[in-house]
């Protein structure tokens, strides 16, 4: 499966990626109607996708609303510009850990009671962690939009984190991390290649849950820290969607939110990556695997840090370059039969640096030395001669063909709103999307192609089963 | 112990949900029964549709024809070649697809109004004039074999693996219905013909839509998509015989953590305690936090991240089936506290409380399951499959809240075995 980005899985599946839930949780012969003027102008990029107003509250609070009266529910998204990425030195999974602590109660909510009320009155709630953002959300009924908000606005007032339910929390988040990683040999082999290429104690480098031993040494005072550093109105931006009106949002926000006291934030540091990668090569022998894997991954600019403009170019590059049937590395490596699935994948929709990534899965006896050359070889041809035209074109096409598809579900628009404000993105780049990827011109993904591929730091890596030969570096 | 627990500024709504009311309309057409939901808000078209029969109709040996024939009628159809059919669906946005699971054949579509033609195109060709070229196939079934082997590199892959094995050793729904490494490598291009030619029937059909289309347009395209396929029907699959209970399994794999899967015979989907049943088990296994293995294993211990236990529907059968993953040396006590909980249920089923919110729930988020046009066709599809009526749905919510606590009891009574509770354990468990 290639990696996606975030926009299309929240518009495939209403999931985001790299991201960690609270709980596991899945020719007509007479014409349709045909999509109205100001769909066609969503789909071109020419009008706002959702359609979304944002103000900000007095105390610091942004709110997004964008209004849908398609069914009768409505979504009450809470972010935090706070994730893994600011958990603190020897201290990863502590956004993680905190957002597991959420659920223990507040003043006037008792521990567990949230989850209990929202599913009484027909709700879902959960929460996630991601390295940019943690988010706790409600999809309920849309008479029950205030009872949702005034419980969400007591928590983010004044959490419990009851001491005795430290300890036990713990032992839920590290059988969690060994569901996720610990008993699965690819996710393993994916936690320490993101640690080769950026190191074991970088930001990008550190797993969202967390290190074992970090996991462990968490306090409960390090978790009091991270929500007074992290938790205040001016780092969380609040999004409603679906059948409410605005006048009623704005109310009930102001009285709701209103009262959480305004607080200083410490500011992001997300440190710019190493000159070199941790480890430019990495190779795993596992007993649990049956079939070998290869990964590489260059260090990339995003839409918030490096060289901002490339990260639209790199979009269109991974499509063209690997994003299935059509691409250079399924017809060079998948068609030649080389390989059984080749891919790439980039989401520049990232608070500073970010990767570029290929993967490539070989055919029973094919040698993975030869994999990796067929690989070099499509870069190294990419490179020399640019993407066509016709590649461009077509990557534009197919990437913004569903845009509108975001529209048919409740989960895709507070997902992409509440990500990208909460990642420092203007409004803007979710709203009109569509039009950014379409600007992109051959020779800016030329321009961004050599200088992510053609040099950037970068780790290759190769999980193997046991015993398989190591295949040699390429000189 | 909701409600009363809060403060009266958190006391649930009052105020009565506004009513939840899905239109189905019954659309006919060359000799085709579909149920439409009409929804012009977005323009986005779903359909969904099934035959009976899948992996189930796989001879012996053959397993995985179904899955790979149903992989690769995307896969090149007509005049196009497979990069060609890939750009035409792409291009348009429109996600067609087919899969092969235990029981069914299915096929459906999403894709914008303006390329619902392209998309009735694309969906015949693939129907009535898959290529099934050569290298296609060898793609695709090296993909299958990648994927049959991978599934088994986790504990949770094996312990699926060995559950349904077990339980049903004689009878297709004990095979992985995607097939296994070596009877993908085995199987001739014949076989994937065989599938094709069996399932891809006129009758038989069941179709559902949802989403920017009236009944007439609907009409129109199913005349379009399914009027080339041949007449007859799927051959009926095997019955589906009783769970064959196997009491606890290990399957040794080199892991810090166990992954579990427990389960034990269910019932028909026609039973007078399907409902009834629905509602004990979201109580005692199925409702996230609300549930009481969740507060007895999670919340109340630290022993597992999530566990969860509910009716896994095929052939018309609701089988129980659960799954929770723990560290090796705590899983002994993990089965005992799900064991025990089993049995408290079996012997004094739910309050009245606990009926009462489990009840609220699936009854109040009824609308949230209706929000995509996806969705909707796809559980209008599964209504259909488990043969309920046009108006199962717009019922529900009464029946539901008909349902008297000695309801559940005798339903728990009747349908749990806390004794009986067969479980495979994959990983190297302490104590058992």
């Amino acid at each position: 499966m290639p990696r996606v980005t975030r926009r299309t899985a929240i518009a495939s599946a209403a999931a985001l990626p790299a991201a960690l839930s609270l709980t596991p949780g899945s020719g007509l012969a007479a014409p349709a109607v045909q999509p109205a003027p100001e769909d066609r102008a969503k789909l071109a990029g020419d009008r706002p996708l959702f359609g979304a107003v944002t103000w900000t509250l007095p105390n610091g609070l942004r709110v997004v609303f964008a209004e849908s009266r398609r069914v009768p529910v409505v979504g009450h998204y809470l972010f935090y510009a706070a994730g893994s990425g600011e958990d603190p030195g020897g201290r990863s999974g502590a956004a993680h850990f905190f957002e597991h602590m959420m659920f223990k109660g507040s003043r006037n909510v008792p521990p567990g009671q949230l989850s209990l009320v929202v599913a009484r009155e027909g709700g879902q709630d959960n929460a996630f962690t991601s390295r940019d953002v943690t988010a706790y959300h409600q999809t309920v009924e849309a008479s029950r939009l205030p009872l949702v908000m005034r419980m969400e606005a007591d928590r983010f007032a004044g959490p419990l984190i009851p001491p005795d339910t430290v300890e036990p929390e713990r032992q839920v988040v590290l059988e969690e991390r060994r569901q996720r990683t610990d008993s699965n040999p690819r996710a393993r082999f994916w936690e320490a290649f993101e640690a080769a290429l950026w190191g074991p104690q970088h930001w990008r480098g550190r797993p969202i849950i967390g290190w074992e031993e970090e996991i462990r040494a968490i306090t409960r005072q390090d978790l009091l820290d991270f929500y007074a550093q992290r938790y205040a109105p001016a780092n969380a931006i609040l999004v409603v969607t679906g059948d409410a009106r605005e006048a009623e949002v704005r109310r009930l926000a102001e009285e709701l939110y209103g009262g959480v006291p305004s607080r200083a934030v410490t500011p992001r540091d997300r440190g710019a990556p190493a000159p070199q990668p941790a480890e430019a090569r990495l190779i795993r022998h596992d007993p649990a695997v049956r079939e070998a894997s290869f990964l590489r991954a260059a260090m990339a600019p995003s839409l918030t840090f490096g060289d901002r403009q490339q990260a639209w170019a790199l979009e269109a590059l991974s499509h063209l370059l690997g994003g299935g049937q059509g691409s250079r590395m399924h017809k060079a490596l998948v068609e030649t039969g080389l390989a059984t699935s080749a891919n790439a994948s980039y989401d520049g929709e990232a608070v500073g640096a970010t990767a570029f990534t290929l993967s490539a899965t070989p055919r029973p006896g094919v040698e993975p030395a030869r994999l990796e050359a067929a690989v070099d070889a499509v870069v190294d041809r990419l490179l020399q001669d640019g993407p066509t035209e016709a590649e461009l074109a077509r990557a534009q096409r197919q990437i913004t063909a569903g845009a509108l598809l975001a529209l048919d579900g409740i989960g895709a628009a507070p997902r992409m709103l509440g990500s990208a404000l909460a990642s420092g993105l203007p409004l803007e780049t979710v709203e009109f999307w569509p039009r950014h990827l379409r600007a992109v011109t051959l020779p800016q993904v030329a321009a961004a192609a050599r200088a992510v591929l053609g040099g950037a730091p970068a780790t290759t890596g190769w999980l193997l089963p046991e015993g398989a030969p190591v295949p040699e570096r390429r000189t | 112990m909701t409600g009363a627990a809060l403060t009266p500024g958190l006391t649930p709504a009052t105020e009565a949900p506004r009513a939840f009311a899905l239109p189905i309309q019954v659309v006919e057409a060359n000799g085709i029964t579909a149920w439409l939901v009409e929804d012009h808000a977005v323009p986005v078209v779903s359909l969904a549709w099934s035959w009976r029969g899948g992996a189930a109709l796989d001879p012996q040996g053959e397993e995985g024809a179904a899955a790979m024939a149903a992989a690769l009628l995307t896969e090149g159809a007509g005049p196009l070649r497979a990069d060609a059919f890939a750009d035409a669906l792409r291009d348009e946005a429109i996600s067609l697809s087919f899969g092969a699971d235990r029981d069914n054949f299915e096929g459906g579509f999403r894709a914008l109004a303006d390329a619902l033609p392209e998309a009735v195109r694309l969906a015949r060709l693939a129907m009535t004039a898959p290529r099934l070229d050569e290298d296609a196939v060898e793609r695709v079934r090296a993909r299958a074999v990648a994927s049959a082997r991978r599934a088994l590199e986790t504990p949770r892959g094996q312990a699926g693996r060995g559950f349904w094995a077990r339980a049903y050793p004689e009878h297709p729904a004990g095979r992985p219905s995607s097939g296994t490494a070596e009877s993908l490598t085995a199987l001739p291009a014949a076989a994937i013909r065989g599938a094709i030619g069996r399932q891809m029937r006129r009758e038989g059909l069941l179709v559902c839509a949802a989403g920017a289309i009236g009944p007439e347009a609907l009409r129109a395209l199913i005349g379009e998509v399914f009027a080339g396929l041949p007449e007859g029907a799927p051959p009926a699959p095997a019955a589906l015989p009783g769970f064959r209970g196997f009491g606890q399994q290990v399957i040794p794999v080199a892991s810090p953590q166990s992954a579990v899967v427990f389960g034990q015979e269910g019932l028909p989907a026609e039973d007078p305690d399907w409902e009834a049943t629905q509602v004990m088990l979201r109580i005692l296994a199925g409702g996230g936090f609300a549930s009481r293995l969740m507060h007895a294993v999670r919340e109340q211990r630290g022993l597992a991240y999530g566990i969860g236990a509910g009716l896994d529907v095929m052939f018309r059968r609701g089988v129980i089936v659960g799954s929770v993953a723990t560290e090796n040396a705590r899983v002994a006590e993990t089965l005992s506290v799900t064991r025990d909980e089993w049995r408290r249920m079996a012997e004094q089923g739910p309050t009245d409380a606990e009926r009462e919110d489990a009840v609220a729930y699936l009854t109040g988020s009824l609308p949230l399951q209706f929000a995509d046009s996806r969705r909707v066709a796809d559980s209008l599809l599964t209504l259909r499959q488990n043969g309920r009526p046009v108006d199962w749905l717009a019922g529900r919510a009464a029946r539901l809240r008909a349902l008297s606590t000695a309801d559940l009891t005798r339903a728990a009574g009747r349908v749990l075995r806390a004794d009986g509770l067969s479980v495979v354990v994959a990983g190297q468990p302490v104590g058992l």
